[in-house]
């Protein structure tokens, strides 16, 4: 009897081992992420159009839990001039105060994505998009790409730069619109 | 009567010049305003740059505690290492991984000039701008980002 319960006893722990080596790979086969990915933005008025790109955004996506982030740093936004990129760091994103912008979201009905074919999905990420050191909710309409095995997520909206307290000096204001389209483009690799 | 003759061309000449002088003046800050706002971004290539390892700066800018960041952030330099990987951005532009201690953490660098014949294993130098180092709070090791870059030597 006492050796029936040893051999049990040592039958569950190799069952728990077993457990525990497998699932972190399993999680990890859910995760892609980029370190490379593309947000730009742009402000039309009719001074002025203005666009920057940042080419250096970190994302990570979770396929099983539909979880989505975007982590940038702001000094990293290219302007067409130098002056607009010093204006955007200094005086409106106060990019050495708020070195970062982030979004922290869920896309909804991920489970109805097939990742293992190729096709276009339509989706919205519901989220906390943090810019200038104040957190909102948003949601936004995206789309995601599978082709050759590859996500490719894409989507573009509109903030409001006063939802963010970023002011624009009067000197300016016409220059500056005060709603802002941005647009996200993120190429997924598996972690 | 004298005196008012003699000092009606007086007033006329001297409210000339203010008017010139404000002109003048008008033209200058015009002048400064529009080399302001056209102002070159900062030349990267022939800039003087500090050189650093990549492991080493990595390592530097990672660290939450580090009190050196501001010797790196923003500035221009020349990082040395072992390319981890050749990869290319949304908008087609070369992007190259250096290797640093950390397995699935790199300097980043976005090229401004394609590094010809570039590939992984290569002893690299790149010159650019250090915008720092990211990792939002994902459970992955972050990147220290270099933005348009050249080759170093």
């Amino acid at each position: 009897m006492a050796i029936k319960m040893k051999i049990m006893n040592i039958r569950n722990a190799v069952l728990v081992l077993f457990i525990f080596s497998v699932k972190p790979t399993f999680l990890a086969a859910q995760v892609y992420f980029t370190k490379n990915g593309s947000v730009s933005f742009f402000s039309k008025t009719i001074l002025e159009n203005i666009t920057a790109t940042n080419n250096e955004t970190i994302s990570v996506l979770n396929i099983q839990t539909g979880e989505m982030q975007f982590s940038l740093l702001n000094n990293g936004f290219h302007f067409p001039k130098a002056k607009m990129e010093e204006d955007f760091n200094e005086d409106y994103m106060e990019s050495a105060r708020f070195p970062r912008s982030t979004f922290k979201g869920i896309i909804s009905g991920i489970n109805k994505i097939d990742f293992a074919n190729d096709g276009t999905w339509p989706v919205t990420v519901i989220g906390d998009l943090q810019v200038h050191g104040i957190t909102k909710q948003i949601s936004v309409p995206g789309k995601i790409v599978i082709k050759n095995g590859k996500i490719n997520a894409t989507a573009t909206f509109s903030v409001l730069l006063k939802d963010y307290s970023i002011k624009i000096p009067s000197i300016v204001s016409n220059k500056v619109s005060e709603k802002i389209d941005i647009s996200v483009n993120c190429l997924y690799q598996k972690k | 009567m004298t005196t008012k003759k003699k000092s009606f061309p007086m007033q006329r000449k001297s409210k000339r010049k203010i008017v010139l002088f404000v002109a003048l003046l008008v033209l200058l800050s015009a002048f400064v305003g529009y080399r302001m706002w056209n102002k070159p971004h900062r030349d990267v290539k022939d800039a003087i740059a500090m050189k650093v390892n990549a492991a080493e700066l990595y390592k530097i800018l990672s660290e939450k505690n580090s009190p050196d960041k501001s010797a790196f952030n923003n500035q221009v330099l020349v990082v040395s290492g072992t390319v981890k990987q050749v990869l290319q951005n949304h908008q087609k532009q070369q992007v190259i991984l250096l290797k640093t201690n950390i397995e699935e953490g790199a300097v980043n660098c976005t090229m401004e000039e394609n590094f010809e014949n570039v590939k992984t294993g290569d002893s690299v130098s790149i010159k650019g701008i250090c915008i720092g180092y990211n990792a939002g709070d994902f459970d992955l090791p972050g990147d220290v980002f270099l933005i348009r870059c050249y080759h170093g030597d």
